[in-house]
């Protein structure tokens, strides 16, 4: 069935869409084939598929077609079953009648002789020709049409329907479509099913030896057209990738060997979306095809129908995975191929893929996901098309061009090389392009890495090239074995990148061989067969490639190294703009990278450095520091070259952050010099630099630094360098942040000097300044080389002190300084509490104890108050005090005092005041200890005794004495504590008069009470009393009248001292003035007291050892004596009244008698008449009338005990009780008048009697 | 046994956290970068890959010519990588799921922070041990 190939190859392309034969009866189809072909193609035409589901086709395009037509016409019979598919699929009937009986006898049985054949699917069209105006033809057409009904339809199909050419019904179209598409499914049914039973036949003589690859591939893609042409896309692809599956397993038959193909001119140029490129006559072979052109074929009719099905991503999927499985079956049949046939075929397909996918695709048509492995499998096509392209250029000899990075070198160098039969050999004529070549490769100096990075180059060939080429070339070598054996030596020079430089040397190698052939005369064919150069191979490659490369354009880009670098860049570009809109960033940005070496190369500096910014924003982010070894060199340089002095600073700390096993030391140092260099000149605009990679920071081990609210300090931190040198730091600052209060700002602390660090570990130490109380962290340590300003805000371990790995992602938050709460640190307290002597030398006690702080070098000044003084010639004594209750210390202290001998030198001293301030001691930093000052309070006011009659209240503000203290403490004496003492000074004795008792001769007898005012015993040694005038002393002359002495009077207690006193009669003595008005008393008195408890001796006994005794005190205190207050002159006496009692009306003689006691004084005298004494009676006038005299004058003698009576007549006007009428003398004061007898209060006054004198009886 | 293999455990956050270039094979002095650089790469596959499958072991999710890429993603979202030649899949897997085991002793460390380098000694020997026996 060969000859059947080139046919079914003619029919298939004349064929193009499905068929509906037109049966023309009645000479219709001129009339109606305009609205026949108007309503093509069918809109809604429902179908089965392979599976019996129906499929709902769109727009399927039918074409009508005479029966008459010689396309339909001239065919013979026994062809038909085997191009079936070519076949009308409907027959339509084009009939029309007016008459009955025409129909009957003409046309009736015309048509069951059509229709009589049952393989064809066929209806009938009847034509109506009636005008609608004329009702006799209208009625005829339809009763000719009702019959026809009735004669071919079934109850099973309906095969009749009407047109009407002047008003064709509304749904005749649909009906007819309907039909259509009915005969379709049915006829498309039957096909499909005589196929696949053909099918199904020749494939049970798959493995039989007739089996014939040709015969199942006609009848395969037949099924396969007629699917395509009913628009069943799917179907059609799914017998084609059967009919791949099969052909595959044909081709792995072991039996046979088959050509595989591409010797033909241009069959280097993938055609896997060209299915009409090549006819299939040409490429079969026996009774199969060649694997070379039948699987582009093959996949170029299923690309078809994935671009009808609108899937231009399956497209890509296929494509990708046809490229890969393709080149690998190019691979085995590489030794009979071309020259690098399956390098340039792979360029050409995917560049091809690529341009057809991207034609066909539209943005936001598929699913996002879909859409972006669509991008990811154009970016894998790039990618793809860009390794054998710089394949292709390195065999040529640009592989010094091509950019040696870990892209490049893992995608060449994994790569093997290309393996054909025999390696191309140098042209005769090729001697100028090998000069030309060789000069290019000693042109090409490969590129000096900044910093003098002496990095290898990472390899772009799988094994040496050199070794490979000749190899392959001396197996075939027709030479003897001596000169085999000369050629050896070139093959150990390394790799081929390093013979470039050597090539003088292999020069050197190459010309004995070639002397030696020269001197032998037998030997012609010598000079074909020595191994050749690298360039002579590049050479070789080139003129081979030229024969293997049809693609004019693909040519034109390996002519020049400008044309190759183009197109490099471009696959690049499209790689890496591909992978970007697939999310796949590493691919992306890594093609980003090999963009910027590109654009590096040709001076683009700025698009070099945005690219390699990229590359290196990705491993640094990711932590890959192997593969940012390689690019971040090169950003810097790019960086240096722009001037941009910010990044290329920030470049070189981050090269200096990298692992140290990447860089040299020396390198590392070359790192630094740039910092160092660029931040002490003069940068245009110096930003800040974070260098927390390499400055990290941490505290001291140990517990955090605790200072109290006002002290400052020293802070010690850790600083580690990364450095690879030492480093001077103009500046060093360093942020404490308060851990309980985030809004407030940190607070700076600064080195006081440059700093030099060292690389690792280095102590620095910072002044504290008082800080506010709270936790303190770590902040940011800024600081300045130059005018550079940087800062790092990363800690390094705090932990072994040997361990240099500061860079540990631990970051501790231990606080490294707290602040105490402002709180007490110091107590100044007195020591006593009573009262102390007033006016002697006394020692105050003050209590100082530190709580939990040092007192060293504490400065206290003194300052005592008005009224108070300090005696300078003594000093003030500093004890250690023993902090208990009142019982126990005051014990502890008798036990301290007979201990103090012992350890005066450990825990007393005397300190000496200067300009009103001591210094503490250093015993005394830490321990409570007791100052005694020695003090006189000073008062001028004399003491004043108090009478029992009026009691004179003490006023406790007089004896109250304040001393000023002023303590200043602290590492910088910079806590200040102030505080004022309160004193309390008091007499020693509080005293009391009272008049004991008064005796019959005048003599009064005076106690006077001691009251003990002071917690000490007090001694009274003698009394006496000075008195005032009006007094005089008894018998005693001063003295009390008992003498107990010495009186020993406890504390708190009560003494007393009787004195006898007259009143002094010498009074009437002129001429004497009052010397004395008040008496005092003096009491000479001894104390024995403790002076931790209150009042005790005064400070000179205490340095007296030898006066036992001491010096005696005197105390002395007012006492006011008054005279009596009653010294009656004269009496008033009242006599009594007569005893018959008062009556209103009644006259009654009231008598005074008035009699003189004593003689007035003189002074008295004079205001007064010697014998004449002024009375007065006074009474209520309107309850008494007095008859008589009310005022008046009597003789009164002046002598003692002389006598007058004065009497008045008063009459009683009121009854009832009365007060009766006084006598009063007015020129006599009333302490010298007494009453004896007192007169009544009261006297009762009776009404008056009935009267009869004025009652006369009637006669 | 493989004769190139590169063993790589990726932290969640991209950073690789040990490496290990495991196998028989003389090793090239750059053969340690360009296995990076593969995996590397890989890392783009294995996060589309990564969800849509509940499968630890990733078996086979990149190729490079002759090298193969397998991927154990754990829980956490650590990959464990390596980059083989050799086609023991069941070997392989095995030896994901120990290291795993050796991983999560790791992380049982309190004094390890997660996410930081492993530089135990202790591991390393183990890892080598059961690259030798499975690989």
């Amino acid at each position: 069935m060969a000859n059947y190939l080139a046919q079914f190859q003619t029919i298939k392309n004349s064929c193009d869409r499905l068929v509906a034969a037109v049966e023309d009866v009645c000479d219709l189809w001129p009339t109606v084939k305009g609205l026949f072909e108007e309503h093509q193609p069918l809109k809604r035409a429902f179908l089965t598929n392979k599976t019996r589901n129906p499929v709902f086709v769109e727009n399927l395009p039918v074409e009508f077609i005479l029966t008459t037509d010689a396309r339909l016409r001239s065919r013979f019979p026994q062809e038909q079953y085997l191009f079936w598919f070519r076949e009308p699929y409907a027959t339509i009937v084009l009939v029309t009648c007016e008459d009955l009986d025409e129909f009957k006898n003409i046309l009736k049985p015309r048509l069951k002789l059509i229709v009589q054949n049952d393989e064809r699917e066929w209806f009938i069209v009847f034509v109506s020709k009636a005008h609608p105006s004329n009702d006799q033809a209208t009625k005829n057409v339809k009763k000719v049409y009702a019959k026809l009904e009735v004669d071919f339809s079934s109850k099973k199909r309906e095969r009749c329907c009407k047109l009407d050419v002047h008003g064709p019904e509304g749904n005749f179209w649909e009906d007819l479509e309907l039909k259509i598409t009915e005969c379709i499914r049915n006829t498309l049914d039957r096909r499909a099913q005589f196929y696949e039973d053909e099918i199904r036949k020749l494939s049970e003589q798959r493995f039989m030896p007739i089996w014939n690859f040709c015969n199942f591939f006609i009848l395969k893609e037949s099924l396969a057209f007629i699917f395509e042409m009913a628009h069943l896309h799917e179907d059609a692809l799914r017998e084609y990738d059967e009919l791949e599956l099969c052909y595959l397993e044909t081709v792995n038959m072991p039996g046979k060997q088959r050509d595989f193909g591409g010797f033909d001119g241009e069959d280097d140029q993938a055609v896997l979306l060209k299915p009409g490129s090549k006819p299939l006559t040409q490429i079969v072979q026996d009774d199969s095809f060649r694997e070379f052109e039948f699987r582009q074929y093959l996949f170029a009719c299923q690309s078809r129908l994935l671009f009808k099905l609108n899937r231009p991503f399956e497209v890509a999927s296929r494509g990708y995975s046809f490229v890969i499985s393709f080149a690998k079956a190019l691979t085995l049949h590489e030794s009979v191929l071309p020259f690098c046939m399956r390098e340039v075929w792979v360029i050409t397909a995917c560049l091809a893929l690529i341009e057809a996918t991207a034609s066909h695709h539209h943005d936001g048509v598929v699913a996002p996901d879909i859409e972006k492995e669509f991008f990811r499998l154009q970016g894998d096509l790039y990618s793809l098309s860009r390794v054998k392209f710089m394949r292709l250029g390195y065999l040529i000899g640009y592989g010094t061009d091509i950019e040696k990075s870990p892209l490049n070198s893992a995608c060449l160098s994994m790569l093997p090389w290309p393996k054909p039969a025999v390696w191309p050999s140098l042209p005769q004529d090729a001697s100028s392009e090998v000069l030309e070549k060789e000069k290019t490769i000693l042109q090409a100096t490969s590129r000096t890495k900044h910093f003098g990075i002496q990095r290898k180059a990472l390899p772009l060939e799988p094994s040496v090239l050199l070794r490979v080429a000749n190899r392959r070339r001396a197996s075939l070598s027709t030479g003897n074995i001596p000169e085999m054996f000369d050629g050896r030596p070139s093959f150990t020079e390394g790799s081929g990148l390093e013979a470039s430089p050597r090539t003088p040397s292999s020069l050197k190698v190459q010309a004995p061989p070639m002397s030696r052939t020269n001197s032998s005369p037998g030997n012609f064919e010598s000079p074909l067969d020595r191994p050749m150069r690298l360039a002579e191979i590049f050479v070789a490659a080139e003129h081979a490639l030229r024969l293997t490369i049809s693609d004019h354009d693909l040519l034109k880009t390996l002519s020049s190294i400008q044309d190759f670098e183009n197109k490099y860049l471009n696959l690049t570009k499209g790689a890496a703009e591909n992978y970007h809109r697939s999310w796949w960033k590493r691919h992306g940005v890594v093609l980003d990278g090999e963009i910027a070496a590109v654009c590096f190369k040709h001076g683009k500096y700025d698009l070099a450095a945005n690219s390699y910014e990229k590359v290196c924003a990705l491993y640094a982010g990711e932590g890959w520091q192997d593969l940012l070894a390689e690019v971040l060199p090169n950003l810097a340089q790019c960086q240096k070259i722009l001037d941009d002095q910010a990044g290329y600073m920030s470049s070189c700390v981050r090269l200096l952050s990298l692992d140290k096993g990447l860089f040299s030391s020396k390198e590392r140092q070359a790192f630094q010099s740039e910092v160092v260099t660029l931040a002490h000149s003069e940068m245009k605009n110096p930003v800040p630099l974070d260098v927390s990679s390499l400055i990290t920071f941490s505290g001291n081990t140990g517990p955090p630094l605790q200072l109290c609210d006002g002290d400052p300090g020293n802070l010690s931190v850790t600083v580690w360098s990364g450095f690879p040198d030492d480093i001077t730091l103009d500046s060093l600052s360093l942020t404490l942040v308060a851990t309980n209060n985030t809004d407030e700002g940190g607070q700076a602390l600064k080195s006081s000097a440059a700093t030099v660090l060292n690389p690792g570990r280095n102590t620095i130490t910072f002044a504290l300044p008082p800080q506010k109380p709270g936790s303190y962290v770590l902040g940011v340590v800024t600081g300045q080389i130059g005018r550079l300003r940087f800062r790092s805000h990363s800690f390094s371990k705090g932990g072994p002190a040997d361990s240099d790995d500061f860079m540990s992602y631990e970051k501790p938050t231990r606080p490294i300084l707290k602040v105490s709460k402002p709180r007490a640190l110091v107590d100044l307290a007195a020591a006593v509490s009573s009262a102390l002597l007033i006016n002697e030398a006394q020692w105050i006690g003050i209590i100082v104890r530190p709580i939990a702080y040092s007192l060293k070098g504490a400065i206290l000044h003194i300052d005592t108050g008005p009224g108070l003084k300090i005696e300078d010639s003594y000093g003030i004594e500093m004890e250690r005090y023993m902090d208990a209750d009142c019982d126990t210390g005051a014990s502890k202290a008798e036990v301290f005092v007979e201990d103090s001998p012992v350890s005066s030198k450990r825990d007393s001293e005397v300190l000496n005041l200067c300009d009103g301030k001591i210094v503490f001691s250093d015993w005394a930093s830490n321990v409570s200890s007791i100052l005694w000052v020695p003090v006189r309070a000073l008062s001028e006011k004399l003491a004043r005794g108090s009478s029992s009659v009026t009691p004179l209240k003490q006023d406790i503000l007089e004896g109250m004495r304040t001393v000023a203290l002023k303590l200043e403490f602290g590492v910088h004496h910079n806590q200040i504590f102030e505080r004022t003492i309160a004193a309390h000074f008091t007499d020693p004795f509080d005293v009391t008069t009272r008049v004991a008792n008064k005796c019959n001769d005048g003599t009064l007898v005076l106690q006077v009470m001691l009251h003990s005012l002071v917690k000490a015993n007090l001694i009274v040694l003698d009394v006496w009393l000075d008195l005032q005038d009006g007094f005089i002393h008894g018998q005693n002359d001063g003295r009390p009248t008992s003498t107990f002495f010495p009186l020993v009077v406890s504390p708190g207690s009560r003494a007393a001292v009787v004195f006898s006193i007259c009143l002094d009669k010498s009074m009437s003595s002129e001429g004497k003035d009052l010397q004395l008005p008040e008496s005092i008393l003096n009491i000479k008195y001894g104390i024995h007291g403790d002076r931790a408890a209150g009042a005790h001796r005064p400070v000179d006994a205490d340095h007296s050892e030898t006066d036992t005794e001491g010096r005696d005190l005197v105390f002395k205190s007012a006492i006011v004596l008054q005279r009596p207050v009653l010294d009656p002159c004269l009496t008033v006496g009242f006599l009594p009244l007569p005893s018959d009692g008062l009556r209103v009306g009644k006259l009654i003689t009231m008598q005074w008698r008035v009699e003189r006691l004593k003689e007035l004084k003189e002074s008295e005298a004079v205001e007064q008449q010697h014998d004449e004494v002024l009375y007065e009676v006074n009474a209520n006038s309107e309850n008494w009338m007095i008859a008589g005299r009310k005022r008046g004058h009597v003789s009164l003698s002046e002598e003692q005990g002389s006598r007058v009576v004065i009497s008045i007549l008063c009459v009683p006007l009121v009854a009832g009780y009365v007060r009766p009428p006084q006598l009063g003398l007015p020129n006599v004061e009333e302490a010298n008048v007494s009453s004896n007898p007192s007169g009544p209060h009261l006297v009762c006054v009776l009404p008056p009697l009935l009267s009869s004198s004025y009652c006369l009886p009637v006669k | 046994m493989a004769n190139t293999a590169c063993f790589i455990i990726v932290g969640r956050n991209d950073i690789p956290i040990y490496e290990a270039e495991v196998g028989s094979a003389a090793k090239r002095e750059d053969a340690a970068q360009l296995h990076q650089f593969i995996l590397h790469a890989a890392l783009d596959v294995v996060q589309d890959l990564a969800w849509t499958t509940s499968a630890m072991f990733l078996k086979s999710v990149d190729r490079f010519n002759d090298l193969v890429v397998s991927v154990y993603v754990t829980a956490g979202h650590t990959r464990l990588m390596l980059l083989h030649d050799s086609r023991n899949e069941d070997g392989i897997k095995s030896f994901f799921q120990e290291v795993h085991e050796l991983y999560i002793k790791i992380l049982l460390n309190p004094l390890y922070l997660p996410g930081s380098r492993i530089t135990s000694s202790h591991f390393d020997t183990k890892v080598r041990a059961l690259a030798r026996k499975y690989l």
